[in-house]
Order: structure tokens, then C-alpha cells, then sequence
């Protein structure tokens, strides 16, 4: 019940559609019972002795001029049979067209929906969830939402429709009949939904052996060189028979278990037409039935047994598809970024434009969730304008500390501020347009590369020439004109494949050319060689007062001119200072130095 | 236009020649292809014979026969059984043949992947080459049994019930089939229709999956850009498309299916109209008859509603037929060559010489020019030099996964082109730049270099590469489970199972590809003793490494620094140290660079020493 009303919450707005696919389904049920009743009043009344006809006969025959107008003119009939007939198709026209359109809506606002919440989650929300997840979740339960509400919920309704309005008519033309039509009902039912409910274990098993055999090939793929190296196809093929043929009997065990399904079902859909023939001609015979009504019964049971065989088992999908709706509402519940950031007089929105950024941290601490210490009481302060260089081992803290400046995280202890403002105080969106990054491994759109660069810029507001000025310091302009579309060509997966270097320094340019006041290089030049580390390094500093800048690095030629250096261990800063300064002093920083600047002699050393 | 990209679903062109290969696996299995076409037919002819029966029991039941009335009740009953007999065998058969078929065009694609030279894969995704094997053979063998049975099911029916009305009466016979054709043509105008909407579906389902995968990838890029709503405005086209056609599909069906109904019903009223007049008239129309004509006339509707729909099925899956028939009929561009002749000796490999070769992945980009190079038995031969110079491109055609596009490759003066492949393979050793593991235990991923190997010969190898302390430690030692892919080891782990795996092999020619950087550090330096123990126990052998750490090279016989495919250099370590040329630029950077990693690891390296000591430990008994 609770799913009901989720997807009832997700469907707002198309509640008054929903209602009248439900009244058009009602007409077009009702118009398709009607048909066979012409054919009925027919025979009881044109053909029958005329005394024994039933009222409703009597009426249907009326309307159509009387039994002895018809006589001469059978056309009516059949006319009113094609005019019901067009009602009902109209109907179910109108009711299919309804219905999707709700559905086929719904979905799309559920989509467009779920891809901005997914893309505003915080970082550490999206780190926890596996991303094959949440594709899944976006791509099948929003389909499988979309099928339920356009087939699956207008079938229930089609089916106990069909159920429902005969009863009346049926009800009236013989009661004994109408009871006789529908014994096997609640059996069936039962019967579906028990039986489907019971073939859930199968369905996992097939999905599993799927999974297995998918992964097997898998991972034969990726490793055909080792395969083929160490000529193992006849080992693989044996394998891979292995996999397959687990899956084609799990396959085939479903297919199994619905044939026994469907000729069961079959056989209780035919013990109730049979029932109804054969009561019903034994009534005829007996003389207590007429033969209008009896054409009626046999016609009408055939209507609506078949939909009603699926009532079961569209209860147990129906289950399946409310899950699938759950599963949407957890990720929608889970809170956005947006939702986090300060609001009203709370805010304090930064500058878009002017000098560098002034950046201060004061004792900053951070741990993950349940997890030790990631920095440990970091303190610093950057003037506008000025380089703060970050070293040290791998996984000590140095992104860490980027990220809590962009506020991917936020402090467990400390403060840190911008231009004078708590960072906590400043929305997420402001700090960001106002900084350039480029991250460890920076990620490229699939999209041409002139707009992988304007990524980050309101349309239309970078011309060609700020483009190729951001490229050029970037280094990257010149290699981005040797390819065959220069600008224009495609990256990513469709498009041309970019070495690391090449896709560092194309994330260099989209930084850059948003002309930001804090730019932020984690160890973005570790695939650029170090001669054109040295120009594009060159090139930065030039800019230097309408910039702030933050270098984490492995080289220690990149920072040798910054303003101060932190040399960062577990999370501590373990030293402070100017090149200059951390030269002199003995510790990670000289000792690192020494080795990237071996002397010479020193070469002249080594075990030659 | 690469197949990748022609293979498109949207694009794809009806031809049956395609479904060829399919349909010869499916007809394979001939008895449930006899069971399926059998049992459609069956069902169908009573599903004719039923409207017949009904209209005897009314007319027997008006003439107040209860004498006749019971045995045709008891036919009547008798014909259900027997239909849900033919339902439970359709299904049956449907599901053997398709399964069937869908496992034996696995297996041959399976097959014929492993045959494939690694210049098809190159090309080609794994997910998408992946695909092939899953969706396309499924979605192929799964709509084929239902397309035979409802083309026997539908003639059945079809003829059936022409013969069955025109031998009853030939007139009315004409009145129930005047809907017919324009069921027909309807049926074919909106398929026609519903396929282009489904088709366009489809492609946007698969651009917007995409697209999903692309947001969440480039998540963080994204914070930092502050583009949420340039990205979502992206997105909302994609899916405003998919809304459009969706919705064109969707009112179609709507328009399509209450069509139909409308035809069958129009029928119906057409046999009641003229029927009727005739059995007042007299005219040796029954009641019965008429009533069996009406039933008649409408269910024509479901054989040509079933006909249009199964036909496209098949025009859906006709990309997927096409894809899966091309791939089978792909031929290895690596295989023996008809002359190929087994070298008559059984001594090891002597010599390996690259004569003047060129090559490159693509046509008009080389990436060696005039390569020449001799190595002899018992060389260890070394790599050096700056990524994309072409030292894995060397080390690729040594093994034979690429052919050279000029001069050529002599195994003891003969072409390698003109040996069996097979022969060649079978004295080939790799040890790529990342470990390959398969699901499986260790030991059965050690025994992948020879399979007649027993658990000693395995342990010994383990053994000698210093696997087999890490290995004993793990839960169920060598038969411990490592996953897919080997998940569940470290990259240094899976590195050293296979060295094993190499050891064990014990090839007349080694390639390796020494992995680029600190893996883990814990056990960096158990490997990094694995691959010189593989190495130094290399006497009998030619080894090619593509190497990077300074040990691996100081250890080779020969030394070639390979820049921009040529060799630069070449000599021993001394020698060229003492050159002071491209080497030493390299050998110093790489000294700098094992030395800064020692340095900024100094804690994991104190670690290190401790994991050292205790896999030590596994290795006193090895003496």
C-alpha cells in the first residue's frame, strides 16, 4: 500500500488524466459487453418463438425498430454491432493514449528528476553508493514504474472491468448462469498468484547464471592475451560451455515451469467455459433458458476469463514494479547539496570577479565517518594573489584539503575562511564559479573539445579568442590545432582518445579560462613532462595578483617559487616555509629536493 | 565507419540471408522443431474446430436432443484437454529450441573470439564485444521459436478455418473473410510505423544511459565547474526527445489495437446481417452456423494482429542477427598458412630475428620503421625508453599477436608466418603489465601455464617466485578462491601468481611487461625478487621485457633503448652509462624517481619489512 501511494505522490498532476483513462476503459468495457447482447436479443427475439424472450431481449430488439422490422432489415443489427464495437474501440483509444501519456510523463520528470538530485548529492553521499547502482535504479526501475502505470495498472483495471460489468447483465438475463460463469474465478486467482509468487526463486536463479556467464566472458575478453599466449582456447571453450550451459538450463527450467503454468491455467480457463456450455445446454434443453442468453453466457465467458487468468499474475509483478519505486524514493530522499548550503541572510555570496581569493584555514580537522583522522589541526593563510605549494607522500591529506576548501566535505574541527567569511557560510555553487580546478585525474565531457573548455561558462561567454588564450597557456593549443578538427573534434568515448598529459593540460585551459580568482592544480601536471610543466608554470604566473593559487605536487620545481609551502605527513604539516627556508632546514622536503636535483657528481656515482 | 558504429540498431536493413547461421543451430535440433511446428498446428485446428463444436451443441440443444447432447458435451471437454496438451507441448519445445539455440551460437562466437588476433579486440570494446554474446544471442534465439510456431500456429489457423467455412457454406464464408484484408493492410502501415518509433526509443534509452553514466563519472568535475544546470539542460533533451517518441509509439498502438477489434467485430456483424436473412429464409444456414460464423469471423483478427507482430520481431532483431552472422564469419587474420610445417627438431628455440620490420595499429601511422634485431637463446633482452616508442609494440609481435606490415620475423631463419601458430604459442610465456586472473582457485590459476602440471610442480613454482608464502597465508591457501578477474588478491598478489603461472610454463621465449609503478608496496619487493628469480632461471631461454625498475634492467644482457620505433641505443648497462646518451637521461630520471618513492613511503616501507619477514618464513623449507 505504501508503494501505491508513493507512486500516487509521483504521478501528481496527472491524477484527473489517470481518472478519465479510468472512465474512458469503463465505456469501452461496457461497449464491448454490449456487442454480443444485439446478437443475443436477435436470436431470442427474430428467432425464437417470441413469447420466451427475455425483457432485456425484448428492449435491445426495441431499439433496434422491433423483432419484425428487423426481420426485413438485419442490417440495424449489425450497424449497432459496428457502432458499439467503434465506441469500444474509441474507448481503449482514448484510454491507452491517457495512460501512456501520464506514464510516458511521469517517467520523464522522474528522469530529468532523478539526474539533476543525483548530480547535486554531496561527494561523500555519491562515494557510498556503487554508481552501477544508481544507473540501474535511473534506467530499469524508472522503466519498470513507467510500464506499471502504463500497461500493468490500466490491465488490472481493464481486467476487473471486464469482471465486473457483465455481472449485472449477466445477473439479470439468468442468475443461475451468471453464478455458474464465474466459480472457477477466485481458484484462478489464488492459483496465479501463489504459482508466480513461487517461480521468484527461479527467476533470481536465471539472473545469476546470466551474471556468471556474463562475467565469464568478461573476463576472458580482458584477458585474451593471456589466453591466447598461453594457447588456452580449447581450455576457455570448455569453460565457457560450463557457464553457458548453466544459464540455458536455468533458461529452460523457467520455460518448463511456464508451460505447466499455462496449460494448467488453461485447463481451469476451459473447466469454466466448459461448466457454462454444458449447464447452460442442458438448461436450454430443459427449457429454462433461452437461446439469446445462452449465445450470451458462452460469448461473454470467453471475455472475461482470459484477463482475469492474469490478475494473478500482475498482482505479483505489480509488487515488483512498487519496489522498484522504493528504491527511487531512497536516493530522492537523501539530501542535496543545495539543500545543506546556508540560505537568506545566512548566505554570503563571494565576488564573481576582482583580485585573488584570501584563504585562511585555523586548525582544520577532518575524518571521514568512523574513520581516523584524515588531517590533523591544518592552519595557514593565503593573501590574494599569493601560491601555496602542498607536498608530500601519497594519502596524507593534500586533496583533502582542496576538497574542504570547495566544500566536498566539510571540517570535523577548525574553521576555515575566505575573504573573511566563514566558508560555512559561503553557498557551495559560489565558492566553486569562483575557483578553477583541476583535479587529479580530471575528467572530459563527451563533447568537442572547445566545449569541454567552455564547460564551465555561461553560453556564449568565452569567444575564440579567450579559448585559444586559456589553451595556449595550458600548453594544449597547438596540439588541439594538429588534430583533423582542431577545436571542433569529439572527446570521450565516442570521439578521440586523449593521453593523460593531453587531458591534463585541456583541464588546465577549461580552468583557466573561466578567469577564476582561486585556482586550485591537484597534482594536475603529473602526465606533463616537465619541460612543458615549466612553460605552463611560467605562463601561470604571469596572472599572478588576479590570482590565488594552490599547487599540490609531487615535483618541487613547481613550487619552488610559491609564497609557502606546507609539507604535509598523516595528515599533519610537518614543516612550513619558503623554498628557500625548506632548503636549508634538514627533512622530506631537502631530502625530496636532493633527489629530483641530483648533482652531477652524484650521477657520476651511481654503480656504473 | 567502424562495425562498432554500423552496427547501430536504427540503422538496420531487413535481409534473411543474416538470420542464416541462426536458423541453421535452430533447425539443428530437429525434434522440438518438429514438436513446435506440430503442436501450433495442432492447437490451431482446435482452435478451428471448436466454434463448430459450440454451434453442433447449440443446434443439438434447440432440438432438444439430450441423448446427442451428451456425447458432443464430452467431445467438447475432451478437445480442452487436448488443447492445453498442445500449450504445455509448444511452450516446451519453444523453450528447447530456444535455449538451445541461444547456447550453441554462444559457444560458436565464444569459439571464434579465441581464434581472433588481438588487433579485432583492439578495435572493439570488451562491452560492447561482450553484448554480442549476451543481449544479441538471447534476443535472436528468443523470438525465433516464437515466429515459427506462430507462422505454423497462424497458416494453421488460417487454412483451417477457410476450409472449415467454405466447405460449410461458401457465401457467408466470403462475408467473415471481407475484413481481412484490411486487417492486413492495416496491420503492415502501422507496423511499419511502430517499429521506426520503437527503433528511435531505443537509441535515446541507450544515449540516456549514457548519459547517466557520463553525470556520475564526471561528478566531482562537475561540482567544480558549477555546470549542474547546463548538464541538466543536456539531459532534459534527451529525454524531451525520448518523451516524443515514445509517445508516437504509444499513440499508435492506441490507434492500432482498437482497429483491429473494430475489423473483427465488423465481421462478425456482416456474417449476422446476411446470415441472419438466410437462416429466416431458409436457406440451409442453421442457427448454429451462424453463431460458429460469427466466432469465425473474429478470429481472424489474432493470426494477422499475430503475424504483423512476430514479422517485427524479426525486423527488430535483425541487427542483432547481423552482428552475431558477421562475427561468425569473421576469419582469423593470424593463422597458419596453408604451407605451415612443423619444424622438424625438437631442440629449443635458438634465435629470434626481426628483419627490417615495420608496422603500425593504423594504416599511415608507423610505429616501427625498419626494426632489426637478432636475439639468441639464454639473452635476456631489455626495453628502455619513452612511452608510445614502441617497446609493447616489440614485445607484441614477438609473441604473434600482430603480424608485420613489412620485412618479417624468422623463428631459427624460418618466417613466423610460415610455422603453425599453434607450435608457436606452445613455447610462448607472458607476463603482461597487468596480472590476468580468472575466477578460480590459485592453484588452477598457477596451472594455466601447463596444464599436465601437478600440485608439487605448483608449489615448486610458487616457490621459487616467492608466492608461496603469501598463498599459504591466505584462508585455504592454494585452494583459495580469487575471484573475478582475481579481485580478491592485491594487483602484487595477482602479479605474482603470474609469475608462477610464467615459471611454471618454463617457455622457450618469455615476453613481459613489467607493470609501471609501486603497486602495492607491500609486496613490491617480493615481486620485484619474482621476476629476477624468472629471470636469472632464464639460461634456455629468449626473454623480452619491457622494463622499469632499474634492477630488471641492470640484469638483461642486452640493453635497447627504443625511441620513436628505432632502437636509439644498445649495449650493455655499462656501456651505456658510459655513453652518457638517452640512457643515462633515463636511467638517472628512473634512479631519481625509485628513490623519491622509497622517500615518500618511508612508513608502508617499515610495514613492508615486516610482511617481507613473515612471507620469509614460508621459505625456509624450500631448501
Amino acid at each position: 500500500m505504501a508503494g501505491l501511494r508513493a507512486v500516487w505522490r509521483l504521478a501528481a498532476g496527472e491524477h484527473w488524466t489517470l481518472v478519465a483513462a479510468v472512465a474512458a476503459l469503463f465505456v469501452s468495457a461496457l461497449c464491448l459487453y454490449l456487442v454480443p447482447l444485439i446478437p443475443q436479443s436477435v436470436f431470442d427475439a427474430v428467432f425464437g418463438d417470441g413469447s420466451a424472450a427475455s425483457a432485456i431481449s425484448l428492449r435491445v430488439t426495441g431499439w433496434l425498430g422491433g423483432a419484425d422490422a428487423l426481420r426485413g432489415a438485419m442490417w440495424r443489427a449489425a450497424a449497432a454491432m459496428v457502432a458499439l464495437a467503434a465506441l469500444a474501440g474509441v474507448g481503449v483509444h482514448v484510454k491507452t493514449r491517457l495512460a501512456a501519456g501520464a506514464a510516458e510523463r511521469v517517467a520523464r520528470r522522474m528522469r530529468d528528476r532523478m539526474y539533476d538530485h543525483v548530480q547535486r548529492l554531496p561527494a561523500s553521499t555519491l562515494d557510498r553508493i556503487p554508481s552501477g547502482d544508481i544507473v540501474q535504479r535511473c534506467t530499469s526501475d524508472i522503466e519498470s514504474m513507467r510500464n506499471w502505470l502504463a500497461n500493468q495498472a490500466p490491465e488490472i483495471g481493464r481486467s476487473v472491468l471486464m469482471l465486473l460489468i457483465p455481472l449485472p447483465i449477466m445477473v439479470a438475463l439468468d442468475w443461475r448462469m451468471a453464478l455458474a460463469s464465474i466459480v472457477c474465478i477466485p481458484v484462478m486467482l489464488v492459483y496465479t498468484a501463489v504459482y508466480f509468487r513461487r517461480m521468484g526463486p527461479h527467476f533470481g536463479a536465471k539472473e545469476a547464471a546470466e551474471a556468471r556467464m556474463t562475467a565469464n566472458v568478461q573476463e576472458n575478453l580482458t584477458g585474451i592475451r593471456t589466453v591466447r599466449a598461453f594457447g588456452r582456447a580449447d581450455f576457455e571453450n570448455a569453460r565457457f560451455a560450463g557457464t553457458s550451459g548453466a544459464f540455458r538450463d536455468a533458461d529452460a527450467r523457467l520455460f518448463r515451469l511456464f508451460a505447466n503454468f499455462w496449460a494448467s491455467s488453461d485447463l481451469l480457463c476451459f473447466a469454466q467455459q466448459v461448466i457454462v456450455v454444458a449447464l447452460g445446454a442442458w438448461l436450454l434443453v430443459q427449457g429454462t433458458l433461452e437461446l439469446g442468453a445462452y449465445f450470451y453466457f458462452i460469448t461473454v465467458v470467453g471475455m472475461f476469463i482470459w484477463p482475469v487468468r492474469m490478475l494473478g499474475r500482475m498482482a505479483v509483478e505489480s509488487g515488483k514494479a512498487l519496489a522498484a519505486v522504493a528504491r527511487l524514493e531512497e536516493i530522492l530522499e537523501k539530501q542535496e547539496e543545495r539543500d545543506l548550503d546556508p540560505a537568506g541572510r545566512d548566505a554570503v555570496a563571494l565576488a564573481r570577479d576582482g583580485a585573488g581569493l584570501a584563504v585562511r584555514f585555523d586548525g582544520v580537522s577532518f575524518a571521514h565517518p568512523g574513520g581516523p583522522k584524515v588531517l590533523d589541526g591544518v592552519s595557514f593563510e593565503l593573501a590574494a594573489g599569493q601560491t601555496l605549494g602542498l607536498v608530500g607522500p601519497s594519502g596524507a591529506g593534500k586533496t583533502t584539503i582542496v576538497q574542504l576548501l570547495l566544500r566536498f566535505h566539510e571540517p570535523a574541527e577548525g574553521a576555515i575562511t575566505v575573504d573573511g567569511a566563514p566558508l560555512a557560510r559561503v553557498p557551495r555553487a559560489s565558492i566553486r564559479s569562483v575557483t578553477g580546478t583541476v583535479l587529479q585525474q580530471p575528467f572530459l565531457y563527451s563533447k568537442r573539445l572547445r566545449d569541454n573548455i567552455v564547460a564551465g561558462m555561461e553560453a556564449g561567454a568565452a569567444d575564440d579568442a579567450r579559448i585559444a588564450a586559456a589553451a595556449g597557456t595550458a600548453c594544449i593549443h597547438e596540439a588541439i590545432l594538429a588534430f583533423p578538427e582542431g577545436y571542433a573534434t569529439m572527446v570521450g568515448e565516442k570521439g578521440l582518445t586523449l593521453s593523460g598529459g593531453q587531458r591534463q593540460r585541456v583541464a588546465i585551459a577549461r580552468a583557466l579560462v573561466r578567469e577564476p580568482r582561486l585556482l586550485i592544480l591537484d597534482d594536475a601536471l603529473s602526465a606533463v613532462d616537465a619541460h612543458t610543466e615549466a612553460s605552463i608554470l611560467a605562463a601561470l604566473r604571469a596572472r599572478a595578483a588576479r590570482q590565488t593559487r594552490i599547487i599540490v605536487t609531487h615535483r618541487l620545481s613547481a613550487v619552488v617559487d610559491a609564497d609557502l609551502i606546507l609539507v604535509i605527513d598523516g595528515g599533519r604539516v610537518i614543516q612550513r616555509g619558503t623554498h628557500a627556508e625548506l632548503a636549508q632546514q634538514p627533512g622530506l622536503y631537502r631530502t625530496l629536493w636532493e633527489i629530483q636535483h641530483l648533482s652531477d657528481a652524484e650521477l657520476e656515482s651511481l654503480d656504473v | 565507419m567502424s562495425e562498432v558504429e554500423r552496427h547501430d540498431d536504427s540503422r538496420a536493413r531487413f535481409s534473411l540471408r543474416v538470420w542464416r547461421p541462426v536458423l541453421a543451430r535452430a533447425l539443428a535440433h530437429r525434434g522440438a522443431v518438429a514438436g513446435l511446428i506440430g503442436s501450433g498446428m495442432f492447437v490451431a485446428a482446435i482452435e478451428t474446430a471448436l466454434p463448430l463444436i459450440v454451434g453442433r451443441i447449440v443446434d443439438e440443444a434447440r432440438a432438444g436432443e439430450r441423448a446427442e447432447l451428451a456425447p458432443v458435451l464430452a467431445v467438447y471437454a475432451a478437445v480442452f484437454i487436448l488443447f492445453a496438451g498442445g500449450v504445455w507441448l509448444f511452450i516446451e519445445c519453444a523453450g528447447r529450441v530456444s535455449t538451445r539455440t541461444a547456447d550453441r551460437l554462444r559457444r560458436d562466437c565464444f569459439a571464434r573470439l579465441q581464434t581472433l588476433e588481438p588487433a579485432y579486440f583492439d578495435a572493439r570494446p570488451t562491452g560492447w564485444l561482450v553484448s554480442r554474446l549476451t543481449s544479441d544471442c538471447s534476443k535472436v534465439s528468443g523470438i525465433l521459436p516464437w515466429a515459427m510456431l506462430d507462422f505454423a500456429w497462424c497458416s494453421a489457423i488460417i487454412v483451417g478455418v477457410v476450409t472449415a467455412m467454405f466447405w460449410t457454406n461458401g457465401r457467408l464464408a466470403l462475408w467473415a473473410l471481407a475484413a481481412v484484408p484490411a486487417m492486413a493492410l492495416a496491420s503492415a502501415v502501422f507496423q511499419r510505423f511502430l517499429i521506426r518509433a520503437g527503433r528511435e526509443a531505443r537509441r535515446l534509452s541507450s544515449a540516456m544511459t549514457a548519459s547517466y553514466g557520463e553525470m556520475l563519472l564526471g561528478a566531482r568535475t562537475t561540482k567544480t565547474l558549477a555546470r549542474e544546470e547546463a548538464n541538466l539542460a543536456e539531459f532534459q533533451q534527451l529525454s524531451g526527445e525520448m518523451n516524443l517518441w515514445a509517445m508516437r509509439g504509444a499513440v499508435l498502438s492506441s490507434v492500432y489495437m482498437p482497429l483491429m477489434a473494430m475489423l473483427a467485430a465488423t465481421a462478425g456483424a456482416l456474417v449476422l446481417w446476411h446470415g441472419a436473412g438466410w437462416v429466416l429464409a431458409d436457406e440451409k444456414v442453421s442457427l448454429g452456423t451462424l453463431i460458429a460464423f460469427m466466432q469465425f469471423a473474429a478470429l481472424f483478427a489474432q493470426p494477422v494482429q499475430e503475424l504483423a507482430q512476430r514479422f517485427a520481431d524479426i525486423l527488430n532483431a535483425s541487427s542483432a542477427a547481423e552482428r552475431i552472422a558477421s562475427l561468425l564469419a569473421t576469419e582469423p587474420a593470424i593463422a597458419d598458412a596453408p604451407g605451415a610445417q612443423q619444424p622438424q627438431r625438437q631442440a629449443p628455440i635458438e634465435e629470434l630475428r626481426f628483419e627490417s620490420v615495420d608496422f603500425g595499429y593504423r594504416e599511415g601511422v608507423p610505429v616501427l620503421e625498419g626494426f632489426t634485431l637478432t636475439a639468441r637463446r639464454g639473452q635476456t633482452i631489455a626495453l628502455v625508453g619513452s612511452t608510445g616508442g614502441g617497446k609493447t609494440t616489440i614485445v607484441s609481435l614477438a609473441a604473434r599477436f600482430y603480424e608485420p606490415r613489412g620485412g618479417r620475423i624468422a623463428v631459427d631463419g624460418t618466417d613466423l608466418r610460415d610455422v603453425p601458430l599453434a607450435w608457436f604459442t606452445g613455447r610462448i610465456g607472458l607476463v603482461p603489465q597487468v596480472a590476468h586472473l580468472f575466477a578460480g582457485t590459485v592453484r588452477e590459476n598457477i596451472r594455466y601455464g601447463r596444464l599436465d602440471a601437478t600440485d608439487g610442480d605448483i608449489e615448486r613454482a610458487a616457490r621459487r617466485v616467492k608466492a608461496h608464502g603469501f598463498i599459504e597465508a591466505l584462508e585455504k591457501g592454494y585452494d583459495t578462491e580469487v575471484g573475478e578477474g582475481g579481485e580478491r588478491l592485491s594487483t602484487g598478489q595477482r602479479q605474482l601468481v603470474a609469475l608462477a603461472r610464467a615459471v611454471l610454463r618454463d617457455p622457450q621465449i618469455l615476453v613481459m611487461d613489467e607493470a609501471t609503478s609501486s603497486i602495492d608496496t607491500a609486496t613490491e619487493r617480493l615481486v620485484q625478487e619474482g621476476v629476477d628469480e624468472l629471470l636469472r632461471g632464464g639460461g634456455g631461454r629468449i626473454s623480452f621485457v619491457v622494463a622499469h625498475r632499474l634492477s630488471t634492467i641492470r640484469r638483461a644482457d642486452l640493453i635497447l633503448v627504443i625511441e620513436k620505433g628505432r632502437i636509439a641505443e644498445q649495449g650493455s648497462h655499462a656501456e651505456l652509462l658510459a655513453r652518457r646518451g638517452r640512457y643515462w637521461e633515463l636511467y638517472t630520471n628512473q634512479f631519481a624517481a625509485d628513490r623519491e618513492r622509497e622517500v615518500l613511503h618511508l612508513k608502508d616501507a617499515a610495514a613492508e619489512a615486516t610482511v617481507a619477514s613473515l612471507v620469509g618464513d614460508g621459505e625456509g623449507d624450500d631448501a
